[in-house]
């Protein structure tokens, strides 16, 4: 019988000052540009859960805001803790592998 | 002249069907001698409780044979249970495999499934544990007719209550009286935490966790601090219970916990012809399950006998094993070890307590 086998990270590797890597079991590597990534956040704080409206401004974000840290959730996703002091934000690694 | 590699040769025609390999290259072939007069070695599989072991003898007795000769065949059937391979966590380090026994309600027998699963695991002749987490409700105390409240060790840790081969905890061996423990949501997570770090569980093959039932909070918060091997959802053949089921389902594959399958229990009741009467309607579980793409794990027939061992202190798997119930759930305990042995051979994951510090300049 099929268990639909759901593509996950292997490896999470900081890349340089500003880019993180993503390997994932396909095969497939993401890159990503950190500043972005804060950009991308979707909690309840840079995102309204209703509308779906953006309400971070994302000139106040620094630009050179950068992990202090990123660990896993559970089996399904990413908290990163932002040097700005950001932290609500779980990415998921449906929602990750989505953006690269 | 006979040589290892021609006996090695022979048994790579014997396939293991689960993993769909060979033995050989799966590296269940170990310490084969060969002398003169005989041809010995043992097969290590991933689970003393692999439904498919006979049958694995059997096929590589048969392929040695036609080329030994006049040589005796001696095999021996041994098992290293496989860790879960997300497994190097700083949380139950010395436990293999944790699966979680849950249902999208209460009644169904989830906690009655846990126990005799855990119970048929552990007489495969694996090491396994039982955590009653289902803090409002516990029932294993009962199940396993235990009392006594268990004490703590010199590490400050506490020592599980051993009935029957079994490590097991449970919420009602600590509350003193028998008033329903009213606690809410953040205690939950202490007490989940607890059991989890502060129970010397010691090294095991499989913890078998009965969650509360339903598809809440406190189910996503257990995913969240155990790091679960696999979920295996019970139902009743009924609409209602099949619906919230799949909410369970969906649950788990949403936050990654492979799903190992579907039990439907109270599928069928044997009248005293033997004849199967399916009381709730026949084949939803396994319908669902095809529907979804989860293995189905086998059906539980309704015997009053299975209730009443409960209420006895001695599950149904060993007060009568032989039973219909009995059986089933023997049949099932070798599912779910054959599902997570499949699962773990699926290859690299992350630990799951990984945590990455940037480096700044
Ligand atoms: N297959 C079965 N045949 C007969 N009685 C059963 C069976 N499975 C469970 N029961 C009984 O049904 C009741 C509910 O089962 P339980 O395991 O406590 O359910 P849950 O944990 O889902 O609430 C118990 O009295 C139990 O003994
Ligand atoms: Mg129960
Ligand atoms: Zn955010």
């Amino acid at each position: 019988m099929e268990n639909k086998v759901a593509v996950k990270p292997i490896e999470i590797k900081q890349l340089g000052e500003q880019e993180l890597g993503i390997q994932w079991s396909d095969g497939h590597l993401s890159l990503f540009q950190v500043r972005d990534l804060r950009l991308k956040c979707r909690c309840a704080v840079c995102v309204d859960e209703w509308s779906g409206e953006k309400i971070m401004k994302e000139k106040e974000v620094p630009q050179d805001v950068k992990p202090v840290s990123i660990e896993t959730v559970g089996r399904y996703g990413l908290r990163v803790v932002w040097s700005d002091g950001h932290q609500t934000g779980i990415y998921t690694y449906d929602y990750l592998r989505q953006l690269a | 002249m006979l040589t290892e590699q021609e006996v090695l040769q022979a048994l790579k025609q014997v396939e293991d069907p689960d993993l769909k390999q060979d033995i050989v290259s799966l590296g269940f072939v170990k310490n084969l001698i060969m002398t003169d007069a005989e041809v010995k070695f043992s097969i290590q599989l991933t689970t003393p409780a692999c439904p498919v072991k006979e049958q694995l003898k059997e096929q590589s007795l048969q392929a040695v044979k036609l080329i030994a000769g006049n040589r005796v065949i001696k095999i021996d059937l041994t098992s290293d249970v496989k860790a879960s391979a997300h497994k190097k966590a700083a949380v139950l380090p010395q436990v293999k495999n944790v699966i979680a026994v849950a249902s999208g309600k209460g009644g169904v027998g989830k906690s009655t499934v846990a126990a005799n699963l855990a119970l048929a695991l552990q007489r495969s002749g694996a090491r396994v544990g039982l955590l009653d987490a289902d803090i409002y409700g516990p029932s294993m105390p009962l199940m396993f007719g235990i009392t006594a409240s268990p004490h703590v060790n010199e590490e400050q840790q506490i020592v599980p209550i051993e009935k029957h081969g079994l490590k097991i905890m449970s919420m009602g061996f600590l509350s003193k009286d028998d008033a329903p423990v009213i606690w809410r949501g953040p205690m939950v997570h202490g007490i989940i935490q607890q059991f989890l770090t502060k129970v010397a569980w010691g090294e095991l093959d499989y913890l078998v966790i009965d969650l509360p039932p339903g598809t809440g909070d406190a189910q996503l918060t257990l995913t969240q601090l155990a790091p679960l091997s696999g979920a295996v959802i019970v139902t009743t053949p009924q609409e209602v219970s099949l619906i919230d089921a799949r909410k369970g389902l969906k649950m788990f594959q949403k936050v990654n916990v492979p799903i190992l399958g579907i039990v439907e229990n109270m599928s069928y009741y044997l009248d005293s012809n033997g004849k199967r009467i399916a009381i709730f309607g026949a084949g939803g579980g396994e319908r669902t399950a095809r529907e979804l793409q989860v293995p189905f794990l086998g059906e539980i027939p309704i015997e009053p006998q299975v209730a009443a061992a409960g209420d006895q202190g001695e599950p149904i798997v060993i007060k009568i094993p032989d039973s219909a119930a009995g059986v089933a759930f023997k049949s099932v305990a070798g599912r779910v070890a054959q599902e997570l042995s499949i699962e773990n051979m699926k290859g690299p994951e992350l630990p799951s307590d990984f945590k990455l510090a940037w480096k700044t300049k």
